[in-house]
């Protein structure tokens, strides 16, 4: 037996990874599989991902956050890294809560698998096709409602959250719609 | 429209593959072994959530030692037959 683990680049797994997702044999990531607690993550992680988003907006917003004041900086750097942690963090248990299956390799699936990691796909690509039209058009308008402005609000937030979910959306999509994983 | 074939409750593919493999005292794990899926998928078959490519059904109907057609049908099996 080959003691050798495959590396799938394009996936970003490995075989040992998803194999051992696939089994039961790490039990203590059972109570993530429910659909109840499948549904919660998704819902978090949906909040998170837009709380991170919302990181590119927060100083423009009529808030009493003042990015020239060292303490706000101090304020503002915090809540954004532990709020990129905690989508991080998310994203790593909703891999785990649907068995790695949305970014497994067809060979290491069986045909069912393929087919409802392949109908994910499909309707992240749709979602994140609403997304991206909905953010090229906040960009046209964005200037104009003063959305966009040099203090601390240069897109990098939104950036990364659509980066968020554009490795999430798949695996978020079959964790809401499968009953058994 | 494999997919649509898959959950269409109009075009359902009815299956004895529980009662086959009970009858083998078989578990869902031992079967999905014998047949190379994931024991989900043999639940999902069972429940008849999902149907099987041609391949499977041949490689089910083998390792429960029938003909296809005695385990598949697309009318509903009468029940002790």
């Amino acid at each position: 037996m080959s003691k050798k683990n495959k590396i799938y680049w394009f996936e970003g797994v490995t075989e040992k990874g998803v194999k051992s997702l696939l089994t039961d044999e790490n039990s203590k990531y059972r109570w993530l599989r429910s659909q109840r607690n499948r549904r919660i993550l998704v819902i978090l992680m949906a909040l998170g991902t837009a709380l991170v988003a919302a990181g590119s907006y927060w100083p423009t917003l009529k808030t009493d956050l003042n990015l020239s004041d060292g303490t706000s900086v101090v304020i503002y750097s915090v809540t954004a890294i532990f709020a990129v942690f905690a989508v991080l963090m998310g994203y790593l248990f909703l891999r785990i809560s649907v068995r790695g299956i949305a970014d497994a390799p067809d060979e290491l699936l069986d045909e069912r698998q393929i087919k409802v990691r392949d109908t994910s796909f499909r309707y992240a690509y749709y979602g994140l096709g609403y997304i991206v039209v909905a953010l090229l058009l906040l960009m046209n308008v964005g200037p104009e409602v003063k959305l966009f402005q040099p203090e601390g609000n240069d897109g990098s937030f939104l950036i990364i959250s659509m980066l968020f979910l554009s490795a999430a959306l798949p695996s978020m999509i079959l964790a809401w719609r499968e009953r058994d994983i | 429209m494999l997919f649509h074939m898959s959950r269409n409750p109009e075009e359902p593919v009815y299956n004895r593959i529980e009662e086959a493999r009970n009858s083998l005292g078989l578990t869902r794990q031992d079967l999905a072994d014998k047949v190379g899926v994931h024991y989900q998928t043999i639940g999902y078959l069972e429940r008849e959530e999902y149907s099987p490519s041609l391949v499977l059904a041949l490689r089910i109907a083998k390792a429960l030692n029938q003909e296809v057609s005695g385990l598949f049908s697309q009318t509903p099996f009468k029940k002790g037959k």
